[in-house]
């Protein structure tokens, strides 16, 4: 990996890293998102998002899937679905 | 981690820290995970908001589920089948509401009968009368926020009574007790102004997060009061402006967060204008229905904690929900402005229940700074 910093877009390109959401919120009533790393720049944000990357790297040894859909009901992933 | 396959590559919750990331097929499949399939039909959310009671004595003016000394509480084998469906159907996080999830006896046994389910838990507490058995309880949770819209006077504005002491109290305990405290921020005309005093003092007292909640007529705040409560247009034009300065104020001392229903006021503000960027950051608008709904304590699903009543579907049959439904409907259909709004992605359409109150329509926010300029371009 790199250590040249580089914009969020490029690291969300090369890590397959399409959202990162800080949370979660301990709001009860509506969904609360933090907004700190919209006043950074591009290439701040692309260090959290490359800090991000790792740490889903360092887990990756550890993973649970969770809803899993019942055999009868299944679809197959799309490679050209939109992302969230 | 928990992993959640889905059309596009999978949602995933780290277990280290406490962030939820969309991962592109690609990144999966560098995991060494195979693709996995994806259940036909609507997704779930990706986060639930459970009341675990309709009870509270504090007599909020605008409590927005009009909560009450004598409410329904449901079992702890109800709670406990609650938090097993929506843990089957991959919902991450859930956040324990009410009422005041602390007039339960038996709050400890209910989070940890949630964490058993593999689901990260959060709640949302008034703080007015914590004892020391819910501070117990509520240290178990992944975080905690409590309820603080100003000192004195403020709090009691908006309130309806002068209450701030035990809130305060309250953020301080939590925090000596290691909780990551966060405090709840109502944003009315009267509150705004005294935002940052409000802010600095819950920080010295140990707060770690700010939320920051636009003031909703639901409940006891669907009245004409909701007009003369709710901010200025004044106060919403300069409002990114504020939250800017807000977090620049902190310079990390603490997290700033907006409740989906303060999107669209902000989309007059630069940093709140692109839709591609608010996305990548997980910044969410109304995500009533898709990404987030809500369990009443009789155990009916509704979008959100402001909609729908008990005659919501039981959650196990939420799938064929009409009041989901109609929000996801609306969603892929949106009326003008919204339909051609830059930011809709994003922003989906503001806030229902102000619509609903003001226009009698589920459609755009009345009160969003772009609805008005288009409105007054149409006439």
């Amino acid at each position: 990996m790199s250590e040249t910093p580089r914009k969020v877009d490029a690291v969300c390109n090369e890590h397959g890293v399409l959202v990162v959401r800080e949370g979660p919120s301990a709001n009860c009533s509506s969904i609360g998102s933090v907004v700190d790393t919209l006043f950074i720049t591009s290439v701040v944000g692309g260090a959290l998002f490359v800090a991000v990357a790792a740490a889903v790297q360092r887990e990756r040894d550890k993973v649970t899937v969770v809803g899993a859909p019942k055999a009868d009901d299944e679809k197959e992933e799309a490679d050209d679905a939109p992302p969230p | 981690m928990r992993l959640r396959h889905e059309e596009w590559g999978a949602w995933a919750m780290l277990d280290a820290e406490p962030v939820l990331v969309a991962l592109h097929h690609d990144a999966v499949r560098a995991l060494g995970i195979s693709p996995g399939a994806v259940a036909p039909g609507p997704r779930p959310p990706l986060e639930a908001h459970v009341a675990v009671t309709e009870r509270c004595g504090a007599g909020c003016v605008g409590c927005y589920v009009d909560a009450q000394p004598d409410g329904h509480e449901p079992t702890l084998a109800e709670l406990d089948a609650r938090f097993a469906e929506l843990a089957r159907l991959g919902v991450f996080v859930v956040a324990l509401g009410g009422g005041e999830p602390t007039t339960r006896r038996d709050l400890g046994d209910v989070v940890r009968a949630a964490k058993r389910h593999g689901l990260s838990v959060v709640a949302t507490t008034s703080g007015l009368g914590l004892r020391d058995e819910h501070i117990t309880a509520l240290s178990e949770l992944t975080a905690v926020n409590v309820s603080y819209d100003g000192s004195g006077d403020t709090y009691a504005d908006v309130r309806g009574f002068r209450g701030s002491s035990g809130a305060e109290s309250a953020i301080t305990r939590l925090t000596a007790a290691g909780v990551h405290v966060g405090v709840n921020v109502v944003l009315t005309r009267q509150s705004l102004p005294q935002l940052e005093t409000t802010v600095l003092r819950a920080i010295e007292l140990g707060a770690r997060e700010v939320q920051l909640l636009r003031y909703k007529p639901s409940g006891r705040a669907r009245s004409l009061d909701y007009l003369t409560r709710r901010l200025t247009p004044e106060q919403v034009a300069a409002l990114g402006v504020d939250v800017e300065a807000l977090v620049s104020r902190l310079a990390g001392r603490a997290r700033v967060r907006i409740d989906c229903a303060l999107l669209p006021l902000l989309s007059l503000h630069p940093a709140f204008s692109d839709a591609d960027a608010l996305k990548k950051h997980g910044v969410m608008g109304c995500e009533a229905g898709e990404n987030l709904w809500a369990v009443r304590a009789r155990g009916s699903v509704a979008p959100c904690s402001f909609t729908g009543s008990d005659e919501g579907n039981a959650l196990t049959e939420a799938a064929s929900d009409t009041g989901l439904s109609a929000f996801r409907a609306w969603n892929s259909a949106p009326d003008e402005p919204c339909a051609s709004c830059t930011l809709f992605r994003a922003c989906k359409g503001g806030c229902k229940v102000v619509s609903s109150f003001l226009s009698d329509a589920h459609g755009p926010d009345p009160e969003c700074p772009r609805v008005r300029a288009h409105a007054g371009r149409v006439g």
